[in-house]
């Protein structure tokens, strides 16, 4: 048809330079549109999916932002419409209930934007907190205001210096939205007036009602008496949630923790006055005036009335480059869940004992990571554990590490930091709590690529050491103790590589990112991890009792045994044996089943397992973790594999004995004794289910195979330590997806623009260069439509020096 | 061209493997017809599908940008004249690997859970791995199972989860298909005439007789 017309070809533009001529095409142009239909194109050499799916079609509702919005297109329009009165409304007891679901609202769009929206489509969706001046006449409603934006900055602040949003950029950008504000600091003041006053109001009308004598004469808050009670009680439970979860965020920040006993205190109060807003729902909903909302579960509002001020597409040129997506709000009943899920992960962060040894440290990031905390509460974690590159900003990293490889004091003083190595690790370190901070998916990934990193610096202290034993022969008592501290940190070293590979591959599991078919080689290389880790952990153990030894040895002699008794019989040592029995009896009765065509899978044509072998160990395997590992050895050590002897070896019957004789060592650790419960039901269940297999022979296997598959991997995930789902379960997307910059390309560019903006006081136009900057990288990366800048704002103060090439251009 | 917009969160890819039973057409699979892209006349049963199946807003210039510049990766499933099906990808360079990727992958519902999905997307397949395509990736969103186990069964993995990938929350699973290094040996069993895609990329597809089920 007319293919000819949209295939046109041009040829690339040459550089402008010296002998340039400029010519205007317009006349061209116009008489190749004619010869356009709808929808053809001429398309160049730099033809990119980006570009053409930024092609927006206008009018297009689908596309064309402009269409959806038929509401204001200022916020001094929307005001001049009355779309945010002040007072809210001239009956004061209406004005109260209004104020509340303002109140409400904005509790619901801040639970919104914590789980990853912009905060111009949530928070500054408000008109009130757009123009807070304008709200001064209205102290309830001002002071609110006040601190939710203080809290907003207050949050931006620590996440953006945790920075554990990765891939959930959109949280802190806040550009264009009026954050700051002279007087902010003074918001707990001026809560705290309006919050006696409201208490003075409250206790007036309570001695009214049981006909004491009033003290002081006071105006009530509104004007029905019979309500006056239940107003009083909701408001009062809203503003001091507010104050005290403000409260909480501040000490929280106190360096080294120190805040923490205080913070607990407010987090306390903060969940006891969420108690009190949902109690207080009742009252509002059966009090309401306002306009319902229709379903109970999406409402926005105690009350249950839609409420007044809000409008999210006036904001809608500062949230994305792209067409804004329509968010949803979280409903208020769950924006009160999360608040109660953000205070009780921040408790957690507040008990924490701040231990300096660094098995303690993974342990309690690992234990707290189970619960899948939200962005929020990760950020204050991150931010307690990497301080001026202190843990806790407290404890030296080369301490934390002479403490892991119990150093003997010779070297602790003196020697230590000045190893490179030993400054080496401890970047590693800091970089891995960093990791284990992020949130699941990001944090598998990461700890993919970071184990490079150990692998490498595992090879590089071996080498040294090699070096070191070589000049063995111009021995001296100083060198010894540098090969001593070379070969420490070597087992250190490869140990913490091991556990990261360990919880690697665990997981997966929880990120569903192995099919049931794959299980097998994963349980397969977990074993393979798991004896490794062992092996260095028993290294470790072993070296520390020999330098603790060599301490004591004056004091009285140890027993020939000792070393083998906690080398061998540890309670650490004992777990991590459960998890090799476990791993390996899981392998090989998959390996058997599959072996005995009790399960069968259908060949893909594509390829085969090795590819997928490959494929799912692919940084493993590149990282030498451990050496020599291929499909080819898994195939060896499975392919013969047979029910008989799988129930000859009796892995999960060694489990259960191990973990009878752990509990003990264990009794006083609830969440050690958690561990080891699951880990006895997991073997508990497969040992049933292959004594059942083994009966029934190769008669009606496919129904108990079902079974016992969902058991094992489940619950050795659960057993693993790292299970568990995400409460909330995903939603298909409704208008598909804006390009985030995932790969960080312009990170650069976005913290110079960040860190303009703080510097110059919010002051978009002294940043401009800087946003240029930004923007042009985006464009550069395909992050964003490619437009000239000309048109986003950028026109005099650009390009200086190329201001002599535009003069050229107009002259001719 | 980039590849990078297509990897990053640009593209949705949906299928389904299931069928609300109530809105099922009764035929048989030899009835299906596939061809490959064949030129503008097509396009609009592209679009019109896509259109129709996914949530995404694509502009006509998406459509052509695929179709223009790997016409022999796109094919359309026919019923007794009507299209039912289609698929629509691209290759290129990528971190050093050339790598396909497959961008849309509609079968409309009456006729899911026929292996109308997996012909079409093994077709596309079929010609990456010929093209020299080292592996192949998409993505395909967490929640949806049928994509996901129409992949698996083709030898994708579940590589990486992306957390939240699409604004309203939902993951994404990036799934990648590595080809073995000899391609050779690893012919369809399915397909008797192989030979078809060598070269002569833009020519219509009789109709395929061998279904994969």
């Amino acid at each position: 048809m007319a293919e000819k017309a949209s295939l046109v070809r041009f040829l690339p533009v040459p550089s402008p330079s010296e002998q340039t001529v400029w010519a205007d095409v317009s006349s061209l142009l116009n008489a190749a549109c004619e010869d356009l239909q709808e929808g053809e194109l001429i398309h160049g050499e730099n033809f990119s999916l980006f570009a053409a799916m930024s092609a927006l079609e206008i009018m297009d509702p689908k596309m064309d932002s402009g269409m959806e919005s038929c509401g204001y297109r200022s916020v001094e329009e929307a005001i001049e419409n009355n779309a945010a009165p002040i007072p809210l409304n001239h009956d004061r007891t209406i004005d109260v209930q209004c104020v509340i679901d303002v109140m409400d609202h904005l509790l619901a769009c801040e639970a919104t934007w914590h789980t990853g929206h912009s905060l111009a489509q949530t928070v500054f969706s408000c008109i009130y907190l757009l123009r807070l001046e304008r709200t001064s006449l209205h102290p309830l409603l001002h002071t609110f205001c006040r601190i939710i934006r203080a809290t907003c900055n207050s949050v931006i602040s620590v996440v953006s210096d945790a920075r554990t949003h990765e891939e959930e950029d959109i949280f802190i950008m806040a550009h264009g939205l009026p954050l700051k504000g002279e007087g902010d600091e003074k918001c707990l003041s001026m809560l705290q007036a309006v919050e006696e006053t409201i208490s003075r109001q409250l206790r007036a009308c309570k001695a009214l009602s049981s006909n004491k004598k009033v003290l002081e004469d006071i105006e009530p808050l509104q004007t029905k008496f019979d309500l006056e009670e239940g107003y009083c009680k909701a408001v009062l439970c809203r503003l001091r949630f507010r104050k005290h979860f403000y409260h909480t965020l501040i000490c929280m920040r106190k360096p080294q923790g120190k805040g923490f006993e205080l913070a607990k205190k407010h987090i306390a109060s903060c969940l006891s006055e969420l108690a009190e807003m949902v109690n207080s729902s009742v009252f509002l909903s059966s009090n309401a005036s306002g306009i319902c909302q229709t379903d109970a579960e999406d409402c926005t509002t105690a009350s249950g009335c839609q409420p007044i001020g809000f409008d999210a597409s006036l904001n809608g040129r500062f949230s994305a480059p792209t067409p804004p997506r329509a968010i949803k709000i979280f409903g208020w009943k769950k924006a009160v869940k999360y608040f109660e899920k953000l205070l009780h992960d921040l408790a957690i962060i507040c008990s924490f004992s701040l231990s300096p040894f660094f098995e303690d440290v993974l342990r309690f990031v690992g234990q707290f990571q189970k619960s899948k905390p939200d962005l929020v509460a990760r950020a204050h974690l991150h931010i307690l554990l990497v301080q001026d590159g202190k843990l806790y900003g407290r404890d030296y990293f080369y301490d934390i590490i002479s403490r892991a490889i119990s150093l003997p004091d010779v070297i602790k003083n003196q020697e230590l930091h000045k190893s490179d190595f030993v400054v080496q690790l401890g970047q590693l370190v800091v970089n891995l709590l960093k990791v284990l901070c992020t949130n699941a998916a990001w944090q598998r990934r990461k700890l993919g690529k970071i184990l490079q990193d150990w692998s490498v610096t595992s090879v590089q202290l071996e080498l040294a050491l090699k070096r070191e034993l070589g000049e063995l022969s111009k021995l001296s008592v100083d060198e010894n103790i540098c090969i001593k501290l070379s070969k420490l940190l070597l087992i250190w070293s490869e140990e913490q590589t091991f556990w990261i590979a360990s919880r690697f591959l665990m997981m997966g599991f929880e990120l569903e990112l192995y099919s049931p078919c794959e299980y097998c080689m994963v349980y397969w290389y977990l074993y393979i991890i798991f004896v490794k880790l062992l092996e260095k952990t028993q290294m470790r153990l072993a070296a520390s009792l020999d330098t603790s030894k060599k301490k004591g040895k004056k004091k009285k002699d140890h027993p020939k045994d000792t070393t083998i008794d906690a080398t061998h019989f540890s309670p650490l040592v004992l777990l991590l044996r459960c998890y090799i029995c476990l791993s390996e009896g899981l392998a090989m009765m998959l390996a058997a089943l599959s072996n005995e065509r009790m399960i069968s899978q259908k060949p893909s044509i594509f390829n085969s397992e090795q590819e997928r072998f490959i494929q799912h160990f692919d940084l493993l395997l590149k990282a030498h973790v451990p050496d020599h590992i291929s499909y080819v050895l898994f195939k060896k050590s499975t392919v013969h594999t047979q029910l008989t002897s799988v129930m000859k070896y009796n892995y999960f019957g060694d489990v259960q004995r191990i973990t009878k004789e752990l509990r003990g060592s264990f009794a006083g650790d609830p969440e050690r004794l958690a561990e080891l419960r699951q880990i006895e039901q997991v073997a508990e269940h497969n040992r049933i289910a292959l004594n059942v297999i083994h009966q029934a022979g190769a008669r009606d296997q496919s129904l108990k195979l079902r079974k016992t598959s969902g058991r094992h991997c489940g619950q050795m995930n659960a057993g693993g330590a790292f299970g568990g789902n995400r409460g909330v379960g995903p939603v298909p997307p409704e208008k598909g997806i804006f390009p985030l910059d995932h790969l960080h390309e312009c990170d650069l560019e976005k913290k110079e623009y960040m860190a303009c903006l703080k510097s110059s006081n919010h002051l978009s136009e002294k940043c401009k260069h800087f946003s240029k900057k930004y923007l042009q990288c985006r464009m550069e990366r395909n992050l964003m439509a490619k437009q000239d800048l000309s048109e986003l704002g950028f026109r005099e103060e650009l390009d200086k020096e190329g201001s002599k090439e535009r003069d050229n251009k107009i002259e001719k | 061209m980039n590849s990078e917009a297509a990897e990053e969160g640009t593209m949705i890819t949906s299928t389904s493997a299931s069928a609300s039973e109530s809105e099922k057409v009764d035929f048989s699979s030899s009835e299906i017809e596939y061809v490959s892209y064949g030129g503008e006349h097509h396009l609009p049963l592209i679009m019109r599908l896509v259109d129709e199946e996914l949530s995404e807003p694509y502009s006509i210039f998406t459509y052509r940008y695929f179709v223009y510049l790997w016409p022999q990766l796109s094919f359309l499933a026919f019923h007794r004249g009507t299209c039912i099906g289609t698929v629509v990808c691209k290759m290129g360079e990528h971190r050093n690997t050339f790598r396909g990727y497959i961008a849309m992958l509609v079968v409309i519902k009456p006729y899911r859970g026929r292996g109308i999905a997996t012909e079409l997307v093994t077709r596309s397949i079929q010609v990456m791995m010929e093209s020299g395509c080292q592996e192949v990736t998409l993505e395909a969103e967490v929640t949806n199972k049928g994509a996901l186990a129409l992949y698996g069964r083709l030898g994708f993995i579940r590589a990486k989860r992306l957390f939240r990938y699409y604004l309203n929350g939902v993951d994404a699973f990036r799934l990648k298909l590595l080809f073995p290094p000899l391609q050779n040996s690893f012919l369809l069993p399915m397909n008797k005439n192989d030979g078809h895609y060598h070269q002569d990329y833009l020519q219509q597809e009789g109709c395929s007789e061998s279904h994969h089920g």
